[in-house]
């Protein structure tokens, strides 16, 4: 198990450092323009801008910006941002915006487990009746309405009926944060609902669920001591990278509310041409795919011991 | 042959006639004998016929092809036509009248012919991005799941491709090459294969090494032929479902990414565009939210249903 948990995680770093290169080099291929804004480009000679060029060492063949970059990322240095804040260190501009992101995230995926599970549950209990058909029919619409229509509708019902503000502000916290983590919730609480209900569902027709309820077991008993606990364990593996992902935030709905979050960020700087900010960016965003795929898999082994990794890689 | 003895026995039980009459030989009848030996059984009729029960989808795929067609003639029923409208600021914001039957936008322009122009747009591009993220992805997962070698290959490729954030090319493509219907068709493809592809390379993995391919590849039947013929029927059904799915899911990225600034110029109106216009105003002005969300909802749960109907026509336990 450790020597296989050192190998996956070798390969994930090859992974995230693969991807980062990529994306430097893809980087270093746009013209050198765009590291100016359209003012400094009326107003600077051409000498002016090559000087700033070569004083930030973006001049040099793509190569060897390349090994510098290595190096610097060898000793934790992830270099400052170019124009989003001109001068700050990145790992401070990303500091102040993953704070927002991480609470609206968390709360929504807590929201989104513990209503989606529960549901599910209900579903399971009464599958073919009235409240399975309610369920259904949420998920369809959530999975097939896009989600910019039901942002906007989840938007007017909120601003217009229930008076709630329409954009994120720091002043008020609370109430604008409401309508976004109803936004991001809506749809994962869908997919949870959605896959409680078929594990529950497949569980229910194993035979030592007969044999439970042939010995008399209450029905409610049945689904929480067997056949929920047994259908979490597929559940489980999707929790660790979910809890990552949300902390990166939603571009979509950080746009649509205007909350000053990371989705957001990602966009603005690459139109910016903020290298070092993408590049960080990119490298958090990779490595939190990675590390959560190989998080959920251990978790699984952890929550059902019958599982093991070892002789058949990626399970995914 | 059956249904002679069959009123014989019937008559005979009421006659009493005895047993030598009651049990005597039918003369042999080639067709009849067909009849019984031979079912009429076809997959696909029997998926077809499966999938004409669903009502639900079958009335929301007429409707479809209904909107689709509409589309074609709407712009030319319409008081304004699509290529000649222009700003106009003493006619911003109209509610939806005899004049401008879905009113005007924030600029004045008619929104009629931009919304169903938008429509036809959105559908055509989603159609090619489906039907292209399909083709691309059956091809790489074919050969992903059937050459072992490429194997480690295309896992490593997968797993770089999907692990950065889809935005970030997108924003990459939007800057370096520039926005327009073919450009974000083609970087759709090319960033949207995966998922099928993984698909398509687990199911080939399953039955690559069935006795009957072994046979086809130890009589030196050419690696291409074996795939088409031999594997490729296998997923068909799968394929036509995921391509079904894709629809919805491609209409959706599309309005995502043109709401970001990232997808269709401003000057080539597809729903998202649209729906991204409507989104500083439509608190006030309800309707231009209204008519593209309305159209663009129809359009995902048609194909959602109709590729849920489809899927379950498609598994023979549901056919007599």
């Amino acid at each position: 198990m450790v020597k296989y948990t050192i190998k996956r995680l070798l390969q994930s770093c090859i992974t995230v450092l693969i991807v980062v290169t990529i994306v430097f080099l893809l980087l270093r291929l746009l013209p050198t323009d765009y590291y100016f804004t359209e003012e400094e480009l009326m107003k600077l000679a051409p000498e002016q801008l090559n000087e700033q060029l070569e004083a930030a060492g973006l001049l040099d063949p793509p190569l060897v910006q390349l090994g510098r970059y290595y190096s610097q990322l060898a000793h934790f240095n992830l270099g400052t941002s170019r124009r989003i804040q001109t001068g700050v260190p990145v790992t401070q501009v990303i500091g102040g915006k993953f704070a927002i992101s991480m609470r609206l995230g968390w709360i929504s995926l807590a929201i989104s487990v513990v209503a989606g599970m529960a549901y599910g549950v209900v579903q399971t209990m009464n599958k073919g009746r009235f409240w399975d058909h309610i369920g259904t029919a949420y998920t369809v619409f959530v999975r097939a309405v896009p989600s910019l229509v039901s942002y906007s509708l989840i938007l007017i019902l909120g601003s217009r009926y229930l008076g709630l503000p329409s954009m994120y502000s720091t002043r008020n916290v609370f109430l604008s944060s409401i309508l976004p983590v109803v936004c991001l919730s809506m749809g994962s609480i869908a997919g949870y609902m959605l896959w409680t209900r078929r594990y529950m569902v497949d569980e229910l027709n194993k035979d030592y669920i007969r044999l439970a309820k042939l010995k008399g077991m209450s029905t409610r008993s049945v689904m929480f001591k067997h056949v929920f606990k047994n259908a979490f364990v597929p559940l489980a593996q999707y929790l660790p990278q979910s809890i990552l992902l949300v902390t990166g935030g939603s571009l979509l709905v950080e746009r649509f509310f205007s909350v000053p979050g990371l989705g957001a960020l990602l966009t603005d700087s690459i139109s910016r041409y903020d290298l070092n900010l993408v590049q960080t960016l990119v490298m958090m965003y990779a490595s939190m795919g990675i590390v959560g795929l190989f998080l959920g898999d251990v978790l699984m082994t952890l929550i059902d011991p019958r599982i093991r990794l070892l002789g058949r890689e990626g399970t995914r | 042959m059956t249904n002679d003895s069959n009123t014989n026995t019937v008559s005979a039980d009421a006659t009493g006639l005895n047993e030598k009459q009651l049990f005597s030989f039918v003369e042999y009848q080639a067709e009849a004998a067909e009849e019984t030996g031979y079912s009429e059984y076809s997959y696909w009729k029997s998926v077809w016929q499966n999938f004409l029960k669903k009502k639900a989808a079958v009335f929301m795929s007429c409707v479809f092809i209904l909107l689709f067609a509409f589309t074609f003639v709407a712009g030319p029923i319409g008081n304004y036509k699509y290529d000649e409208i222009v700003p106009d600021q003493s006619q911003i914001f109209i509610q939806p009248n005899s004049q401008y039957w879905f009113g005007t936008d924030n600029l004045g322009r008619d929104y009629w012919c931009q919304v169903w122009y938008a429509t036809q747009t959105s559908i055509k591009l989603s159609i090619i991005v489906a039907v292209g993220e399909i083709a691309l992805g059956v091809m790489i997962g074919l050969v992903w799941g059937y050459v072992q070698k490429l194997d480690r290959f295309f896992t490593e490729l997968y797993s770089i491709l999907v692990n950065v954030p889809t935005i970030i090319y997108m924003t990459l493509v939007a800057l370096m090459i520039g926005q327009s219907f073919k450009i974000l068709v083609g970087t759709l493809i090319l960033f949207g294969w995966m998922g099928s592809a993984r698909l398509v390379r687990n199911l080939v993995l399953m039955y690559r090494d069935r006795e009957y391919n072994l046979a086809s590849r130890c009589l030196g039947t050419p690696m291409s032929r074996v795939l088409m013929r031999n594997i490729l029927p296998y997923l068909t059904s799968v394929l036509i479902l995921r391509l079904a799915l894709s629809i919805p899911g491609a209409i959706g990225y599309e309005t995502t990414l043109s709401y970001l600034g990232l997808g269709l110029g401003v000057d080539t109106p597809s729903l998202g565009i649209l729906l991204r216009n409507a989104r500083n105003y439509f608190l006030d002005f309800p309707y231009l939210l209204l008519f593209p969300a309305i159209i663009v909802s129809l359009i995902t749960i048609t194909f959602y249903l109709v590729g849920n109907a489809f899927s379950d026509a498609c598994d023979p336990r549901n056919h007599v």
